[in-house]
């Protein structure tokens, strides 16, 4: 990864010297070990911050639709998830393509921190090196080696679309195939056989740790709403309490929300503090519109989301007559 | 709740009193986003407790909307109710304005620091006030004149967008008719059979001149009238120290501990809302 | 002030003896992280952790409390406060810096005119038995703002863990009565304050080096205006609570109703500085409408503003807001480019 790292630095350079972009949106090391943070270069004597690595899992686009952005030529280094996001607002008409120049990371699967962090407390990680396949953490009494694919993030292993679907550059211009075991669809198709009720259990109990953070909300690409619905007062469609039956509807109303448009990044997953996975349910609803309308988010610029658009073909047997 | 903890007798300040609306006059009909609420107490001894002073704000309850600050509007020399002016803007105060004579009301207060009254006494005072935000010098200015002896010369300039919003319609009639109370009235542009001035209040404070010669002026209205009026009072040779401003923002529980109307180390709700415009220099323009 | 030994063994006695005679909070492990929960059983316990995720303050400070609830009848309306006294508890396990926020919530609940009467409340009648950090984090920062992995402010009662045994040392008169009803502990030797002595000189060498925070106060006021260093900051920001929320200090909170038909409650809930509509006026204008200005509001508030009315800094140094954020945004960096401006 060394290697496409030096390639995107010197793209990026090129373009901010050539005056393409005016800034470059990208990842740079973090203050924690396993961690990358935003990045925002504007000159090209600061490109050698940007870095690639399998950290660089924060999905980007979410920055480009905050207003100080909106008049720049942005460069933004992006993975399949994350261009996946852009294609999204593209074709939502919230970003214009010409603005973007769209630098693309074949991405081979990020890792999950968390889940490491997690696994080893009480210890904790002060300096890690990652190699091809393998982590080499060191803490202060400890050094422990894990494989690197034992350690992908969820989201990650059911990508199915890593490497950027659209894009101006492709950074090494060779896509990676990824071939992970990934059991969500196994989860999904477990949680559909069960009964309401065990269903409810199971969406009850997922949720209750919610703190109303938003950190998930804010996190995704795709919640760009200037004013989201539970920050409406008149009228107040959700209550802002952390009783379940508020957070259900938080959660249940962004998720249909998202449908249809969701890009699966995980972007929400992994802001939550409260370790909260919300992939089932964004996987079902992204099941149910491919089944429906045949339709993938995040692919095609110029073709419409099919929740915010018609046809006279469109399967409309749920609609029933009242009796 | 069987047992008592021994705080349980310190009153709890997050608990409203009950009122009753007795009447609700409309300020600016037929635009009717203006209404002022006569409220009394349930309990007589509540409004012996409600010891306040011009300048201060209380926290009106529709029960199952929620609260929202409101400057009082009645003077503590006026006994037995209290006024308060309500813009119909969100949640609880469309439930006020909905809501009829006779409804109940939850109240908690006084808050905030009021005008300082004993800073004035003995002194020309000068009140300039814009739209609805008069209703605290609607307060100071009864209140000045149930204790005219107090103070000396007393100036109010009050402006509005037209005619319809100049509230408390009653009083200016009465006070046009006071000799020791020299009044001006204006609105922002010409309409047919206003005979007073015609001007936004800074102009007209600038064309009024008053005297800031042993003076203060107490100054409250939207911030576009503030930005504009101050420097015309400066001009007038008013010492920041005795321009008096009250500020507005968004509270919640008015006793300095939900942290929404937090302005530099100062809280609106405890630490205000009425400030001095050299206090106001030393605080970020966070309000 | 006592100094007693306690084999490690004897531990689940101890917390057995705790949970006769009172509600015991102590750290457990729940979808892969530590919050503090009640315990009903010694084994529930789990003291295998750095720090809980979510600070201890909810205990007293819950997400969403109910104020009163009323009710609504032809004779009008019936307020029915919601405060109940608490029963004597215990939060066992907590670290250091948490019980440290607690002496500043104190402050801060009580400070003024006006009281909390439902923090107070649930904070009465609660004993606190720290377990000091001999494992502190590369995120703790708490030597950086006068505390200490082994700090005692706020506790009645510490544990130090050396090894086999720990050292129990109850630092007021409760924590003295405490001690005197607790099974299993023999006197500490001079050997074994030695050992701990040396621990905590150990551990403090581990520790991150202190971030010079002296003028912080002078310094944040002289930059107040300074958008290039805030934005430097704040462009990565994505707006969230996770900095707030589970920050042991913040205190901030909105007040709603909720109603059926008939009745209903008035509730608090954690609010955030954060959030645009935290400060959103009725009249649609907003005093802090860029998250450049609520970042700066977060820092302010705890470095500068705190210290002004309370005479402490606002923040006990648990890097909880370096670890959640979503983003990595580092208070330290913060600090840092303070420094070097």
């Amino acid at each position: 990864m060394e290697k496409l790292e030096k390639i995107m630095q010197d793209t990026a350079k090129h373009f901010l010297q050539e005056q393409k972009v005016d800034l470059i949106i990208g990842y740079k090391q973090g203050t924690i070990p396993l961690r990358t943070t935003p990045c925002f270069v504007t000159k090209p004597e600061d490109i050698s911050q940007l870095v690639w690595n399998v950290c660089c899992d924060h999905d980007l686009t979410n920055f480009l639709l905050q207003p100080e952005y909106k008049d720049k030529k942005v460069g933004i280094i992006v993975k399949g998830c994350d261009a996946r996001a852009l294609v999204v607002c593209m074709a939502e008409g919230q970003i214009e393509r010409k603005m973007v120049t769209i630098i693309g990371m074949p991405c081979p699967g990020m890792i999950d921190r968390k889940r490491i962090e997690s696994e080893l407390e009480p210890k904790e990680i002060l300096v890690a090196e990652i190699t091809e396949d393998q982590i080499h953490l060191k803490g202060k009494d400890f050094e422990q080696t894990l494989q690197k694919d034992d350690y992908i993030q969820a989201s990650c292993k059911s990508c199915r679309y890593n490497n950027p679907p659209v894009c101006d550059v492709l950074i090494g211009g060779q896509p990676i195939e990824l071939s992970f075991n990934d059991d969500l669809d196994e989860k999904l198709a477990e949680l559909e056989a069960k009964s309401p009720d065990e269903r409810w259990t199971y969406f009850t109990t997922l949720l209750s740790d919610c703190i109303r953070c938003y950190a998930c909300r804010n996190a995704c690409p795709l919640c760009y709403c200037k004013e989201c619905f539970v920050d409406q007062t008149q009228p107040q469609w959700v209550g802002k309490t952390t009783n379940i039956s508020d957070i259900m509807f938080y959660h249940m109303i962004r998720a249909f929300h998202v449908a249809g448009r969701c890009v699966e990044c995980g972007a929400c997953t992994r802001a939550c503090p409260m370790n909260i996975d919300l992939r089932l349910i964004t996987r079902k609803l992204q099941n149910i519109v491919k089944d429906r309308y045949g339709f993938e988010a995040g692919l095609d610029p110029n073709v419409p989301p099919p929740m915010g658009t018609h046809t006279m073909e469109d399967p409309q047997e749920f609609i029933t007559e009242p009796e | 709740m069987t047992q008592m903890s021994n705080l349980k007798k310190v009153s709890n300040p997050y608990i409203p009193k009950l009122t009753t609306i007795q009447e609700i006059v409309s300020e600016n009909k037929p635009v009717n986003d203006l209404k002022t609420f006569k409220l009394v107490f349930n309990n007589p001894d509540d409004f012996k407790e409600f010891d306040y002073i011009p300048g201060q704000f209380a926290e009106l309850s529709y029960f199952g909307a929620g609260e929202c600050p409101i400057g009082i509007a009645s003077s503590p020399t006026e006994e037995g109710y209290l006024l308060f002016t309500v813009k119909r803007v969100g949640v609880v105060t469309t439930a006020l304005h909905n809501s009829k004579e006779g409804t109940a009301i939850g109240i908690r207060g006084p808050f905030g620091n009021g005008w300082p009254i004993e800073d004035l006494i003995g002194h020309n005072v000068v009140i300039i006030g814009g739209g609805f935000a008069f209703s605290t010098l609607r307060s100071l200015t009864k209140y000045i004149l149930a204790k005219r002896e107090l103070f000396k010369k007393l100036i109010v300039i009050y402006g509005a967008r037209n005619p319809n919003e100049l509230c408390y319609k009653q009083d200016l009639a009465e006070w046009e008719k006071l000799d020791d109370l020299e009044l001006h009235l204006t609105i922002d542009r010409p309409v047919d059979g206003w005979t007073k001035k015609v001007g936004f209040v800074p102009a007209i404070t600038k064309e009024v001149a008053p005297d800031s010669t042993d003076a203060f002026a107490i100054v409250c209205g939207p911030p576009i009238m503030i930005k504009f009026t101050i420097p015309v009072l400066t001009e007038l040779g008013f010492a920041d120290e005795r321009i008096l401003l009250s500020l507005e923002n968004r509270m919640k529980c008015g006793i300095g501990k939900c942290g929404h109307c937090c302005v530099g180390e100062k809280y609106v709700c405890i630490d205000g809302p009425v400030f001095t415009q050299a206090q106001l220099r030393s605080l970020p323009k966070e309000y | 002030m006592k100094e007693k030994i306690l084999p490690k063994e004897q531990l689940p006695q101890i917390l057995k003896t705790l949970l006769e005679s009172y509600k015991v909070f102590a750290p457990i492990k729940k979808n892969g992280f530590y919050v503090f929960g009640e315990i009903e059983t010694p084994d529930e316990i789990a003291l295998n952790y750095l720090n809980s995720k979510i600070p201890p303050k909810e205990i007293f400070y819950p997400r969403t409390e109910v104020l009163f609830t009323f009710t609504k009848s032809p004779q009008g309306i019936d307020i029915q406060e919601a405060i109940n006294p608490s029963e004597s508890r215990v939060i066992f396990g907590i670290r250091p810096c948490d019980a440290k926020s607690f002496t500043l919530l104190d402050k801060f609940f009580s400070y003024g005119k006006f009281k909390d009467p439902y923090y107070q409340t649930r904070r009465e009648n609660t004993l606190l038995i720290g377990l000091a950090c001999v494992n502190p984090r590369s995120t703790c920062f708490c030597t950086s703002i006068n505390g200490s992995p082994f700090g005692e402010e706020g506790l009645d009662i510490l544990f130090v863990d050396l090894g086999d045994k720990y050292f129990v040392k109850s630092l007021n008169l409760k924590g003295d009565e405490l001690l005197d009803q607790l099974p299993g502990l023999t006197p500490a030797s001079e050997k074994d304050r030695f050992n701990m002595t040396e621990l905590l000189k150990k551990v403090l060498a581990s520790m991150t080096p202190e971030i010079p925070i002296e003028n912080i106060n002078t310094k944040l006021e002289q930059l107040f205006d300074e958008e290039v260093f805030w934005d430097q900051f704040s462009q990565k920001c994505i707006g969230c609570a996770s900095c707030t929320f589970l920050c042991p200090t913040c205190t901030c909170f909105d007040v709603v109703d909720e109603e059926t038909s008939s009745s209903g409650k008035r509730i608090r809930l954690w609010d955030t500085c954060q959030f645009p509509l935290f400060t959103l006026h009725g009249s649609g204008h907003n005093p802090r409408p860029t998250k450049r200005q609520r970042l700066r509001q977060r820092v302010m508030h705890k470095f500068s503003y705190y210290p002004k009315t309370l005479d402490e800094i606002g923040c006990v140094g648990c890097g909880r807001c370096i670890i959640v954020c979503p983003v990595n945004q580092d208070i330290r960096e913060v600090f840092k480019a303070l420094q070097e401006t």
